[in-house]
């Protein structure tokens, strides 16, 4: 090729005016003008990409300031002001997102739908309730973890609210579809058990509400999913309160089908599609990723509601111990995202002051130490809480044999607390292979009864709390 | 012969003056196969673009997301996920920390190394890992810090290291093999082609639209990072583009003006040849007539480095002395840039300008644009060689444009030339121009006459079939183009140049 080109203007006749408006007519004064810029560069050239920027070329730095070009002019401003970079501005917190209430909000969502059971409780009738209950329980709550995941994932990976909206969509397609066959196969395949119509009804209502609500969690929709809650919440609570009157005992029911459909149908107007489909509903690792919070999600609900189902003994029967401790441990879920957050807040701020990576091992193990008193603190004031409300309403009476299977829910507690920290900084296999782990130990060791869950929730604990002393004492699992 | 076409956030996923370029070069060259790969922000974006026939492959490198799958293990169909240290990684560490310009070549043979490891480890992985950061650290410990009020933390390490992970994924794929490796960028942008020619000793080129390194700059700027990840960040880059112009068998800028920066990135300027960008005259045919009314027109991305603003307060001293003048302004803000349409339109409001001024959005035929209006001003702070001044010039519009990157290069005597950010030059230039008919007519007809000889579409692409030829066999190009002393670009001048030197002066 030659080198055949357009002819060009002559340099004199380049510009109309020469430079910009008001550029400064010496290099001190030109340095003080881009002190900023200098202070921070990295490099001479940086500070040539910012004076050309601003219209200042060879020809200005040549006719006004003598020297070659640009760059020569760079490399003096560059060695005349001394390095003194701005500090960017510190991210937003993500952790402080909808405020620091949002826990306490979030709290007041896990618990309210305990109000719904014991209203309910004239639908729950019949030798399949049980089960039936526990398999829509565990399939949405499973899928349920699924989904946030995905949602959380896509909306993590392409900041896209579109993209999320559309996976999100999907997910409660799939969902709500799985809860359906969840039920009709107890209708249909699981023959001796018989569970009513109601009782069906209700395992699809609380698989729905489950799934609209972890729709509306991921895309930040808390007061929405007050909204969803409000009919079958404070239907439930003038129904209890006035003493279960029975000719309200239908309204109520009405009232409880009522959350489950409005959460379905805010979640469905939150995910309607706008914009252009940019990107791929199936992203293999997405869906992939997903299955392990799948597989945890049936853990830790098998792990909460194992031994409640399995009776005091292992052989049936209401487990009063267990339901007076799980029932603030799937409440105490809040305190445990209060103090995750927390945790993660410290470390942060630890990780930007610090700059040996030992010195961090110690202190953000010692920050873990502190998150966990902190739940556990919560966690065993709303079991007290729990035992109190119960005694004075007479739900339930206080005995000291239940101490030990209070013992051993609070130990599952930690020890969830501990799998959700873990998880939420990457590590996501381990805690569901322990679970599982001890997941299995309780079903095979059942005849044991509340023995058998101590031991496993003590094994829980200490494996899952060694190995989160041993891996969130790494700087890299902080990353953020 | 096999082409690998590389670029980065362009084509085919992405739309702008690049991917513009890629298309024309991929569909005008029939004759040869092109596989395309994409560096690429997620990999989840969709193909913008319908993919021409000679077209036999499409990669995408995603820089983020999931890391990629490390190399196969020899147990059949299993991933190397675990994390083996990378040998290299500490010399590299070093060599970013020393002064830029230092270790040129070692820094060649330490990323080759890091490269053949990645094909049989997993890369990701052991930049990810806690050795990693724990080596920068103690590194960072004994850094000679040009800023010592900005003291490298711990964060600083991990967040390098994961920017160092993300840079690095190219590295991770299997090199592309083809005859030759075009990079249509520098910096990361040329990772693939290193791969090909440290695997298969495929030779490459380096094509620069606008500058990487001088956009990486100004990019950075006011970005999250602190001044320790962003100097370091910063100097891998500019090492990749210094050792992209020395691995380049041939770099191809696409203005003189880039030349300057990469001759101070170390480019030896022997294997420099300037390709302009082109345009189908087809369709750019010779706009018939003016618009009754004295009319400013600009096409392009509203954006801020379009610098409306100026070009604003320019229009209000043009509208001061000519009220029945209008500013037709063509395009629409990019993903992200709404806000600065608003500021532009309320800028106007505030100027008096609502109706003089209009914001039409986007045109389905681009030379519409450059017809609505009786001149075409760019006011842009950068660009490189911009598709909107070549195609108006082809449409036999006189512009006024700003004189950054290759702008002067393509209007030369055509038009007019201000400083960028000056809104008084712009404003007199569009004075003279709008009240001087016959000066408009003839700087339309020497502009057309320019953009039909220099900037065509066939000009450039057969330019890059002689050294694709060349550069694939191995061959050296017949001339080297000459140094900025004896460059040949000023030797011809166009007839009526006298004439244009003092109207250029008078409206100076």
């Amino acid at each position: 090729m030659t080198a055949e080109s357009p002819p060009q203007a002559a340099e004199s006749r380049l510009t109309v005016a020469n430079g910009r408006a008001h550029t400064p007519r010496t290099v001190t004064a030109l340095c003080e003008q881009y002190a900023e810029v200098c202070e921070s560069a990295v490099d001479p050239l940086e500070i040539a990409s910012a004076l050309e920027l601003e219209g200042l070329g060879d020809q200005a730095a040549k006719l006004r300031y003598g020297y070659a070009d640009v760059f020569a002019l760079a490399q003096d401003m560059y060695f005349r002001v001394p390095r003194k970079p701005v500090e960017p501005e510190l991210p937003p917190d993500p952790w402080q997102e909808g405020g620091r209430l949002r826990p306490v909000l979030h709290s007041l969502l896990y618990a309210l739908p305990g109000v719904c059971f014991p209203a309910a409780i004239g639908l729950l009738t019949g030798p399949g309730a049980p089960i039936t209950l526990i398999v829509a329980l565990a399939v949405a709550w499973s899928a349920g973890q699924g989904l946030a995941f995905l949602g959380y994932t896509r909306l993590g990976r392409t900041l896209d609210i579109a993209q999320t909206r559309r996976v999100l969509r999907l997910g409660l397609v799939i969902g709500l579809g799985l809860i359906v066959i969840a039920m009709l196969a107890m209708s249909r395949v699981v023959q001796p058990i018989h569970p009513t119509t109601s009782v069906l009804l209700f395992g699809l209502g609380e698989g729905a509400y489950m799934f609209g609500a972890g729709v509306l969690l991921v895309l930040g929709a808390e007061v929405w999913l007050l909204v969803a809650l409000a009919p079958g919440v404070l239907g439930s609570a003038v129904f209890l309160i006035l003493g279960r009157p029975p000719d309200l005992e239908h309204l109520t029911w009405g009232l409880l089908a009522a959350t489950p459909v409005i959460a379905l149908i805010i979640a469905v107007v939150r995910t309607r599609p706008t914009g252009p489909r940019e990107g791929s509903l199936f992203v293999r690792e997405e869906w992939l990723g997903a299955v392990p919070a799948v597989a945890f999600g049936l853990v830790s609900a098998g792990l909460l509601i194992f031994p409640v189902a399995a009776g005091p003994h292992g052989h049936g029967g209401i487990n009063v111990g267990a339901l007076l401790a799980g029932l603030p441990l799937s409440l105490s879920m809040g305190a445990a995202e209060s103090s995750l957050l927390w945790y993660r807040r410290r470390t942060q701020k630890l990780m930007r002051t610090i700059s040996d990576i030992g010195s961090f091992g110690i202190r953000a193990r010692l920050i873990l130490l502190a998150a966990v008193a902190m739940y556990v603190a919560a966690a065993a004031a709303l079991m007290a809480l729990t035992v109190v409300v119960a005694n004075a309403i007479g739900l339930a009476h206080w005995q000291t044999g239940y101490l030990p299977q209070m013992a051993a829910y609070l130990m599952l507690g930690t020890a969830m607390f501990l799998a959700l920290t873990l998880q939420a900084l990457g590590s996501r296999i381990f805690p569901l292979v322990v679970g599982a782990m001890a997941l299995g130990f309780e079903i095979l060791c059942r005849n044991l009864g509340v023995s058998a869950q101590i031991v496993a929730c003590a094994e829980l604990l200490i494996v899952t709390g060694g190995y989160a002393t041993i891996v969130l004492g790494r700087a890299v699992r902080h990353a953020w | 012969m096999d082409v690998a076409l590389i670029g980065e956030g362009t084509y085919p996923h992405q739309f702008g003056g690049v991917s513009v370029w890629c298309d024309q070069l991929v569909r005008g060259m029939p004759d040869y196969d092109f596989s395309l790969v994409a560096l690429v922000a997620t990999g989840n974006e969709p193909v913008r673009w319908s993919i021409p026939d000679n077209v036999t492959s499409v990669t995408t490198m995603p820089l983020w997301g999931p890391p990629p799958s490390g190399p196969t293990s020899r147990w059949p169909g299993r991933r190397k996920l675990r994390s083996v240290p990378c040998p290299a990684l500490g010399e590299l560490i070093e060599i970013l920390l020393a002064p830029p310009g230092e270790h040129l070549i070692r820094f060649g043979e330490v990323l080759r190394e890091v490269f053949e490891f990645a094909q049989t480890e997993n890369l990701s992985a052991a930049l990810s890992s806690e050795a990693a950061v724990e080596l920068l650290a103690e590194a960072w410990q004994d850094w000679n810090l040009d800023a010592t009020e900005a003291a490298p933390t711990l964060h600083d390490a991990v967040m390098y290291m994961q920017l160092l992970e993300h840079s690095l994924r190219p590295l991770s794929h299997p090199p592309v093999r083809a005859d030759v490796a075009h990079a249509v960028t520098n910096g990361l942008g040329a990772l693939p082609a290193f791969a090909a020619k440290w695997r298969y000793g495929t030779p490459m080129i380096v094509t620069e639209h606008g500058i990487y390194m001088r956009e990486q700059y100004l990019h950075s700027r006011g970005g999250p990072f602190r001044w320790p990840v962003r100097a370091l960040h910063l100097r891998l880059l500019r090492r990749l583009c210094s050792l992209g112009y020395h691995e380049a068998e041939m770099i191809t800028p696409g203005n003189v003006y880039n030349k300057r920066w990469e001759e101070q990135l170390g480019a030896d300027m022997s294997r420099v040849r300037t390709v302009y960008n082109g345009v189908d005259p087809a369709d750019f045919p010779a706009s018939e007539g003016e618009p009754d009314v004295p009319t400013i027109s600009w096409a392009g991305r509203v954006d801020p480095i379009k610098d409306l603003e100026t070009l604003l307060l320019a229009f209000a001293l043009v509208h001061q002395k000519m009220p029945e003048a209008k500013l037709r302004m063509f395009g629409a803000p990019p993903p992200g840039q709404e806000a600065y349409l608003e500021r532009c339109k309320a800028l106007a409001a505030e100027l008096g300008l609502s109706e003089a001024a209009t914001f039409e959005g986007r045109v389905p035929l681009i030379r519409d644009a450059y017809d609505a209006g009786q001149i075409v001003v760019l006011c842009s702070i950068t660009e490189g060689f911009p598709y909107t001044l070549i195609e108006a010039m082809t449409t036999g519009r006189p512009c006024v444009a700003t004189d950054v990157g290759g702008i002067s290069e393509a209007v030369a005597d055509t038009g007019m030339i201000v400083p960028p950010r000056n809104p008084e030059a712009l404003a007199q230039s569009c004075l003279t121009l709008l009240q001087d008919g016959s000066l408009r007519r003839r700087l339309g007809a020497a502009a057309r006459m320019r953009a039909l000889e220099y900037f065509t579409v066939d000009r450039a692409i057969s330019a890059f079939d002689e050294i694709y030829t060349f550069v694939g066999t191995g061959l050296e190009l017949p001339t080297a183009e000459l140094d900025d002393e004896s460059d040949d670009l000023l030797v011809t001048a166009l007839p009526e140049r006298d004439d244009e030197t003092e109207l250029l002066e008078a409206a100076g």
